[in-house]
């Protein structure tokens, strides 16, 4: 055996070593922070200003939270350190938004990144945080043209893209043998539409047939006709998908005409249920259908982070009024920011973004189990599940119908 | 050099300059961006009177028009570009009616005009062609850098289109059409035919901004390009400097804009407080912008 390979063996060992060694004494001579910088964007006023502010206010519950407790445990220097939260104003514009995101990154120097509220305020941040080789948390951004193989820099944490949202409504309507003509009306824009392509081909094949199929315009404020043609359509069911405002009118207009349809299904009572109970009362929300999300759904298998009933109760001690969803996406933002800088070696964009994958489908949090697809950064885990609201002696409870493993009972159909 | 000249050069130089020295560049570049559209404010209802409010109809057709080009044709960018402010145009005049209307009605007319251009766009039954509503991504061809450049030459455009009618005869018979349009045409000018040049030229301008932009953003939804407060911020920002001149939108765009940005990144619980009392003093006390201000002190305005 000749001595040569050995003697390059040893030699490239050495210098593996070595530069081990020089590396992490390059570490260790990086200056500790202050305090980790986390910016963000909020918008005070325009469409997306209520839950904007939501958002904003459960991802400060975080900082507050963990700032108690001396900081935030950071891997990289292994310590634990304040966090500053860094927040700017877009007032619900794109334009402003890309200067503000910009002023994040290439100002103040952040060391993380979190979206705006919503797939339009997010859709600026991406390229930007791209060129910056900056990681997005995109909080609720569910765009799906957002999420590419070849983009590592973004991390969708709260809620699933939304063209994945109806996978359990798609089969609950199938598993429904009465169910056999379906009316649906969608608001035309990225979010609802995409639900309403994902219902189309889920529907496909099987003994549902979609009996009328409808998309207006997000603007729509009145939906007394379309309601007369949806039943003349004579649907066993209606799902409407739409924005908070499209919802509300819906379910007016709806209870307004005294129309009854056997199963209603939208989208927003399950997120927004104070903001909807007060807006189109209690009587006409009972027996219908929605994605139930916490606070109105409880993930009992909690391995990170306070359970729903403790986070409900430090909310409203904080804030004088209990959580919505949005709040809940904020903080769980703020979760997932936090095992993060607990798990990775160092605080650069990539290392955060592995350890992020290292950490997936591992991590149970208020809001169901955090699973990113690895090669897109899209959140898989958190699934929206199908729940009707039934009234009871309290008022409306949701009661949990699909999927199965979640299920607490049987739907009330058709609706009384 | 032409009067005006040496400003423009000066505007372009400053811009194509300033990513050395401050590292937001999308601030430049939408700083960059409303001077333009400014500037396209202020060939049209400068130069002819007509206050678009519709004007981000061409801004938003221009971006569609460009990322269509890049989509379904594959052009380059830059090519791609031309294409936007091409469909700009065409809309320009499939809208050139609109100029048989003057003052309010005009206005709300060209409103209405971009409402109609943005429902066609975000239909959801037009999905093959324009995406419908869910958005147009250009991820392939990001390139900020390129889309930065890019914006400093078409500003350039820009300024210098406002330089040649500030030094033309074509500017002289807008500002005559303005003032008079009955006396301009029996002195010869060709009212209709002007009016529709400086239309175009607008709207080009527009579309061109519109198409640098999508390229810039890369990732937008139709919402995004027919803002309405994208044509609030052109028209306030050229009211604000003053109108058919060439410094009259450059200061408006630089001070307002940049207040704006300073406001909401320093100070943002005063923003809306500061903004208000600076536009209710300018209407107030200056109708007719800041260089009414510079006039007043004997200052030549080009």
């Amino acid at each position: 055996m000749s001595i040569r390979p050995i003697l390059r063996l040893w030699l490239f060992a050495g210098a593996v070593l070595l530069s081990t060694v020089f590396a992490g004494a390059a570490a260790q001579a990086a200056p500790v922070p202050k305090a980790i910088r986390i910016g963000t964007l909020y918008a005070d006023s325009g469409p997306f200003a209520t839950s904007s502010q939501s958002q904003l206010q459960g991802l400060q519950f975080w900082v507050n939270d963990v700032n108690r407790e001396g900081g935030v445990y950071v891997k990289a220097y292994r310590r634990k350190i304040p966090v500053k939260l860094i927040t700017y104003n877009d007032r619900s514009s794109t334009t402003t938004a890309a200067t503000l995101y910009n002023q994040l990154i290439t100002q103040d120097h952040v060391h993380i990144l979190a979206a705006d509220f919503g797939s339009v305020l997010t859709s600026v941040a991406v390229p930007i945080a791209q060129e910056h080789k900056m990681l997005l948390f995109d909080q609720t951004g569910t765009g799906a043209n957002f999420f590419t193989p070849d983009n590592p820099y973004i991390v969708l944490t709260s809620l699933p893209t939304s063209a994945e949202w109806p996978y359990a409504l798609a089969d609950f309507l199938k598993a429904q043998t009465q169910i056999r003509r379906v009316a649906l009306l969608y608001a035309t824009n990225d979010f609802t539409g995409s639900q309403a392509q994902t219902l189309r081909r889920r529907l496909q094949g099987s003994h549902v047939k979609l009996v009328f199929d409808h998309g207006v315009p997000t603007s729509t404020s009145s939906y007394a006709l379309l309601l007369h043609n949806v039943q003349a359509a004579r649907p066993d069911a209606v799902i409407e998908f739409g924005y908070p405002n499209n919802d509300i009118a819906f379910l007016h207009d709806l209870q307004a005409s005294g129309m009854k349809f056997r199963m209603v299904f939208t989208i927003f009572p399950g997120q927004l249920f104070a903001l909807m109970k007060s807006s189109v009362g209690v009587q006409t929300l009972a027996y219908t259908y929605t994605y139930p999300t916490p606070p109105l759904l409880v993930y009992n298998k909690v391995n990170y982070g306070m359970g729903l009933d403790r986070f409900k109760e430090a909310f409203r001690k904080a804030n004088g009024k209990n959580p919505n969803f949005l709040n809940i996406a904020g903080f769980n933002t703020g979760l997932i920011i936090q095992k993060t800088l607990d798990m990775a070696p160092s605080l650069d964009q990539l290392a955060l973004r592995r350890s992020i994958v290292d950490f997936s489908g591992k991590l149970h949090t208020l809001n169901g189990t955090f699973k990113i697809d690895t090669a897109t950064g899209a959140q898989i885990g958190e699934t929206l599940p199908v729940g009707q609201f039934i009234p009871g002696s309290r008022g409306l409870a949701v009661r949990m119908l699909y999927p199965p493993d979640l299920a607490t009972g049987k739907p009330v159909y058709p609706a009384p | 050099m032409p009067r005006g000249g040496w400003y423009s050069v000066g505007v372009v130089l400053l811009f194509a300059l300033l990513p050395f020295v401050y590292g937001n560049h999308a601030l430049l570049f939408n700083m960059m961006m409303y001077l333009v559209l400014a500037q396209g404010i202020n060939v049209l209802f400068g130069f002819t009177g007509y206050l678009p409010f519709g004007y981000v109809g061409f801004f938003g057709a221009g971006a569609y028009g460009a990322s269509l080009a890049i989509l379904l044709v594959h052009l380059p960018p830059v090519p791609a570009l031309f294409v936007g402010a091409a469909v700009s145009v065409l809309v320009a005049l499939l809208l050139a009616p609109l100029l048989r209307l003057s003052g309010a009605y005009f206005a709300i007319a060209s409103l209405a005009a971009s409402e109609v251009v943005y429902y066609i766009v975000s239909n959801p039954h037009l999905v093959s062609l324009t995406q419908g509503p869910y958005g147009i991504s250009l991820a392939q061809v990001y390139n900020s850098g390129a889309s930065y450049a890019t914006m400093v030459v078409v500003l350039a455009m820009a300024l210098a289109v406002v330089v040649y009618l500030r030094n033309s005869h074509m500017g002289l018979a807008l500002q005559a059409i303005r003032e008079e349009p009955i006396s301009a045409g029996f002195a010869g000018i060709n009212v209709v035919r002007e009016r529709i040049r400086a239309w175009l030229l607008s709207a080009a301008l527009a579309g061109l901004a519109g198409g640098t932009y999508a390229w810039h953003v890369s990732v937008f939804y139709p919402k995004s390009v027919f803002d309405l407060n994208i044509s609030v911020f052109a028209i306030v920002f050229t009211l604000f400097g003053g109108v058919a001149t060439l410094v009259g939108p450059i200061m408006g765009t630089l001070l307002l804009y940049g207040l704006y940005n300073w406001i909401g990144i320093s100070q943002p619980e005063y923003f809306q407080l500061v903004f208000g009392i600076v536009i209710v003093l300018l209407v107030l006390f200056l109708p007719n912008g800041l260089v009414s201000l510079l006039r007043r002190v004997k200052i030549h305005v080009p």
